[in-house]
């Protein structure tokens, strides 16, 4: 009865179809997730406020629960298309040139969501999962762990490793969907480097500021 | 028109005995090659110099040498078919190069197109592709009247985009991934733009995709190198194509339950 499913999940077209739909949901996560922290910037009482409302939400688990198999979900399915792609070539090229059209960003899709899942290791560990992230108010909590320049480095390199990610990674779920369109896709193109270069500056300015504002302190 | 001049190259030329053996580079030098030559011609040149030396010639693909049938093929200074766009390695002219430059000349590398010798690959996983549903069933009993079924001038056009592939299988060979979307979209899509292909649109992405993933070719990830390297320029809104017919092959189409 579900033969078809897994039909589907074992095909090359339906891991990338998985991938390119959950990526696509993980970005509208990430302009959300952007959006409510830069009440961070209209104050501390604001974001405290945000924080307790986002906590307080009965759905919450819920939500926690659909985002982790969103992300499971993506990088199973990118894991298995890597490991087959890079079989793919046993012989490599001994001059591997080309004509133009990948860029850094789609040839290191894999490294760069590697170093995001980094980042989100520690990031989960620092506001979710660490004791002391639940007994101070939530704004303290941000500049306790952005403050130490470790974690603000981290950080940084994980914003700039979303940004390479996204800029490849926007269009390619719409190609990777069936969405290519005279019209539309050379938008969608652009509109993907636009919000891939918002999203990743819009994050590594939480770090920057507390880190420059503490260095000042100091 | 600029005269013709003649130039000394050195050639790096991949040598492999047989689909069993480890090949490598083999180093050649090659005076006398005429700016007006083709690419094919020079080796044919270097050919008749190994062969009365009594070397082995270099085993190389080709035909019709005009670009249209699809057997010519192999990666020169890593790019495939040459540096020219929409080019096949045939009609690729000898006065791109300069006097004294170094060439390296290898062949497609693929899991699924294992070399056969030097620079022959093993292309029957097309052949398969092909076979598993890039065809219309038509009664081939006696001609069919040309224009029972009328298709308007931007569909055929559009087809005909689609069927300028020549399956030479440089999209392969120029993929990061060694993917063949490139070839089994343009089926797809060549097909599935006409009526004639639409009866048999879902069952055909099913069985064609299923028989890619089989013969061990990568997965595309959008790097568009094949589209760009393709000799007929095959767009790569094929493989936009492809996606949405296997998806809506898989999720409303009763095919495959
Ligand atoms: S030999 Fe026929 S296309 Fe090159």
């Amino acid at each position: 009865m579900l033969r078809w499913i897994y039909r589907f999940l074992n095909s090359s077209i339906g891991r990338k179809a998985l991938m390119a739909s959950t990526g696509l949901l993980l970005i509208g996560f990430l302009i959300a997730h952007l959006a409510g922290n830069l009440s961070l910037y209209k104050g501390e009482g604001v974001f405290d406020e945000y924080a307790h409302f986002l906590g307080g939400l009965e759905i919450l688990p819920l939500a926690e629960f659909l985002l982790a198999l969103l992300f499971v979900a993506h990088i199973t399915m990118a894991i298995l298309t890597t490991l087959e792609n890079r079989g793919a070539r046993p012989v490599k090229y001994a001059v591997a040139a080309s004509h133009g059209k990948k860029t850094v960003s789609s040839t290191t899709m894999f490294i760069s969501g590697l170093v995001v899942l980094i980042f989100l290791g520690k990031h989960l560990w620092d506001f979710r999962l660490h004791k002391e992230a639940f007994e101070k108010a939530p704004a303290e909590v941000v500049q306790t762990a952005l403050s130490n320049p470790l974690t603000a480095m981290v950080y940084i390199l994980g914003a700039i490793a979303l940004g390479f990610h996204l800029f490849h990674a926007f269009a390619s779920a719409f190609q990777t969907l069936g969405v290519n369109h005279p019209k539309y896709t050379p938008a969608l193109t652009w509109l993907g480097r636009v919000l891939a270069v918002i999203l990743a500056l819009g994050f590594a300015s939480f770090p920057l500021i507390f880190w420059l504002s503490q260095g000042g302190a100091h | 028109m600029s005269a013709e001049k003649t130039m000394k190259l050195n050639l790096k030329i991949w040598r492999q005995k047989n689909a069993d053996s480890n090949g490598s580079i083999e180093d050649f030098q090659l005076d006398g090659v005429s700016t007006d030559m083709s690419f094919l011609e020079m080796l044919d040149v270097l050919n008749e110099q190994l062969i009365s030396a009594g070397r082995e010639p270099i085993a190389f693909d080709h035909d019709c040498r005009e670009g249209v049938c699809g057997c010519c093929g192999a990666v020169v200074n890593g790019q495939v078919h040459g540096p020219d766009e929409e080019t096949t390695l045939c009609q690729l002219h000898m006065r791109r190069f300069h006097d004294g430059d170094t060439i390296q000349i290898e062949p497609w590398r693929s899991r699924a197109f294992p070399v056969i010798k030097d620079l022959i690959v093993d292309r029957t996983a097309f052949e398969r592709i092909q076979q598993a549903g890039g065809f219309v069933s038509v009664s081939t009993g006696s001609a069919p009247d040309a224009n029972t079924i009328s298709i308007p001038t931007r569909d055929a056009e559009k087809a005909f985009d689609f069927a300028e592939c020549i399956g030479c299988g440089g999209c392969v060979a120029a993929c990061p991934n060694g993917a063949a979307m490139l070839f089994t979209a343009a089926k797809v899509a060549q097909l599935v733009t006409l009526p004639q292909g639409k009866l048999e649109r879902s069952s055909r992405v099913l069985t064609m995709v299923e028989r890619m993933d089989a013969e061990g070719f990568g997965d595309c990830t959008n790097h568009y190198e094949c589209s760009a390297a393709c000799p007929k320029g095959v767009p790569i809104e094929a493989i936009a194509v492809m996606n949405r017919e296997y998806l809506r092959a898989t999720f409303l189409s009763p095919e495959g339950a």
